[in-house]
């Protein structure tokens, strides 16, 4: 089997230690590494996705998908950075000012960082001041805030009220995420978008990069 | 409670209400419910947070909590199980606070300084999260133990609320009955799914210890009440916003055999059992029901799958529902007539044959504007009657 097939496979499987072995093994064969990632991880990586939405895996396995994915790209990722190629996108992502749930959060940075994406992690419970910063510093494509409680949610909120105040809110994307969290209300508080979970969310922001 | 004009008005519309519907007390109302059958209207259960309760308070004139829940036309009054006169628990200089299990824990506060602001007590550190074998956990020595409580004044506090109001043995928000949020706690949410897919044997064995301390906590609970206690709660978060944190076969290897041993012990003392988990549950609904459930408490509507409608119509016959008020949209971002609408639209849906207690499906936020809080309980009493 084309072994570009087998690491997507092994990586539906979750099985890290396959997909590492394999990553390897294609890197030896001198396969260029960002047709491993995107001919290979990123397939699986769609396929986790679709099982997750149907309901056929949980989070314990989107987890370990997660953690498959990362381990395969600390080994493309010294390849990467000297053939050039560009990250995929870039994210600025946290969990907004009172909230302290991030399990959500790195979940969708796990994700993300394994679909090629270069993330900067603000960690939990982020003023609105700190996102606007690292917006203004990294100049991200996409900004994501997380929250897992109501009333936390209004601080998303202030986070676009601000970046409009710094004529920063056309410069980058906003994707919102987290158990309040529907389209309806990215709509009232002017977010580009929301997603149900990680994978939907990568394929959205695919969207909006064109990819 | 206040007398001033502006007070009784704001009250005239449920006590009008009652007046008209209640014809028996709280506990026999709620009990007939438990039982499938139709009392004269449907029992409320209430779930807000400490804000919303003061807030409520305020507009009503009630001076305590209780008179508002009196007022409410609220069933059920909680008690919290027995006091505990174990060590003291340890403090330390960063604020934080160990708790039963040794978990350090912190008050944390959101929305400063907006009319949202609240605080929430949250892990700070979970002392299992680092070790990595069966031995490290089994050498850990902090578990909880039924020895540290004082059982001898449980049975006096739940007798004070009989005969009119129905007592619900909740135990505490952070250390109630449960098997994979004390493990959460005790090991970090995250590595805890590591471990779900990857090291069963360390689950097994913190989940071991935590059945151990409840099964014995739980006797001594139901003993010492002596028949007091009406329903026994326990509570652990299954679900998700889009579907169960884990798969059913994950479930049933891992929780279901606890699951049942608890509420065994309930039926054992002639306790009807009532189980809090919020999100999407639907799959494992059958084995609930398999295991002796009598109340599935929650029904977060926003939920994929959990429309009381259809939970009624597919599991209505064996099992008992609580909650089913969207506090996530309705209740913080709807209008008045919004929360009027669901509140019929539950009652259509699952009061006809009793079996169904109508509460929020978590607490009311502190987001969640004061008219729709008395929207909620008006439409209540409007549309419970039978």
């Amino acid at each position: 089997m084309d072994i570009l097939k087998e690491i997507e496979e092994a990586l539906v499987r979750r099985s890290i230690d396959e997909v590492k072995a394999l990553t390897q093994k294609a890197l030896d064969q001198k396969i260029p590494p960002e047709e491993i990632l995107n001919k290979g991880l990123i397939k699986g990586l769609d396929i986790i996705g679709k099982l997750y939405e149907s309901q056929e895996i949980f989070v314990p396995e989107l987890m370990m998908a997660g953690m498959a994915m990362k381990e395969a790209l600390s080994l493309l990722k010294p390849y990467l950075e000297r053939s050039d190629v560009p990250p995929v996108g870039k994210m600025v992502i946290g969990t907004v000012a009172g909230d302290v749930h991030d399990v959500g959060k790195n979940i969708v940075s796990m994700v993300f960082t394994g679909s090629g994406f270069q993330v900067t992690d603000l960690g939990l419970d982020v003023p609105a001041e700190r996102f606007v910063d690292a917006v203004e510093k990294e100049r991200p494509d996409v900004l994501a805030l997380s929250c897992l409680y109501t009333p936390t949610r209004l601080a998303m909120k202030d986070v676009i009220h601000l970046l409009k105040e710094r004529n920063l809110r056309d410069k980058v994307k906003i994707i919102i995420g987290g158990a309040p969290i529907d389209q309806n209300f990215a709509d009232l508080i002017g977010a580009d978008g929301y997603a149900p979970d990680p994978p939907s969310g990568v394929k959205k922001v695919m969207g909006w990069l064109g990819k | 409670m206040k007398e001033d004009k502006v007070y009784q008005e704001r009250r005239a519309r449920i006590n009008e209400l009652r007046a008209k519907n209640e014809r028996m007390t709280c506990r026999e109302r709620a009990m007939m419910a438990v039982r499938h059958e139709e009392p004269d209207r449907v029992p409320i259960d209430n779930w807000m947070v400490p804000e919303i309760r003061k807030r409520t308070m305020d507009y009503f004139g009630c001076e305590t909590y209780d008179e508002l829940l009196d007022f409410l036309g609220v069933d059920f009054r909680n008690n919290y199980g027995p006091s505990y006169v174990g060590q003291t628990f340890r403090k330390y200089p960063d604020g934080t606070v160990e708790d039963l299990w040794g978990v350090k824990r912190k008050t944390v506060v959101y929305g400063k300084g907006t009319s949202h602001e609240g605080t929430f007590s949250e892990v700070a550190e979970s002392p299992l999260e680092k070790m990595k074998t069966v031995e490290e956990i089994e050498k850990y020595d902090h578990w909880a133990s039924a020895d540290w409580w004082d059982y001898s004044k449980l049975k006096a506090e739940c007798a004070a609320y009989h005969p009119q109001y129905c007592v619900i043995n909740v135990g505490d928000r952070l250390d109630r009955t449960a098997q994979l949020k004390p493990i959460m706690y005790l090991r970090g949410i995250q590595q805890t799914f590591i471990d779900l897919a990857m090291n069963p044997k360390i689950i097994e064995a913190i989940r071991d210890h935590i059945i151990s301390y409840f099964v014995e906590y739980n006797h001594r609970v139901f003993k010492a009440a002596e028949g007091e206690i009406d329903i026994f709660m326990m509570g652990d978060d299954m679900g998700g916003q889009n579907g169960p944190l884990l798969s059913l076969e994950a479930w049933r290897r891992f929780f279901k055999k606890g699951f049942k041993t608890y509420i065994d012990i309930a039926h054992q003392y002639g306790i009807p059992v009532m189980y809090h988990t919020c999100g999407d549950v639907y799959k494992l609904i059958p084995d609930f029901i398999e295991c002796g459930l009598d109340i599935l408490q929650s029904l977060q509507p926003r939920a994929t799958n959990m429309d009381i409608k259809r939970l009624k119509q597919e599991f209505g016959k064996d099992l008992a529902f609580q909650g089913g008020m969207d506090i996530q949209q309705v209740l913080p971002l709807g209008k008045p007539e919004d929360v009027r609408a669901m509140v019929k639209y539950a009652m259509d849906s699952a009061k006809k044959g009793g079996g169904y207690i109508i509460c929020t499906a978590h607490n009311i936020q502190v987001d969640t504007p004061i008219e729709n809080v008395v929207a909620l309980f008006e439409a209540y009493h409007e549309f419970g009657k039978y």
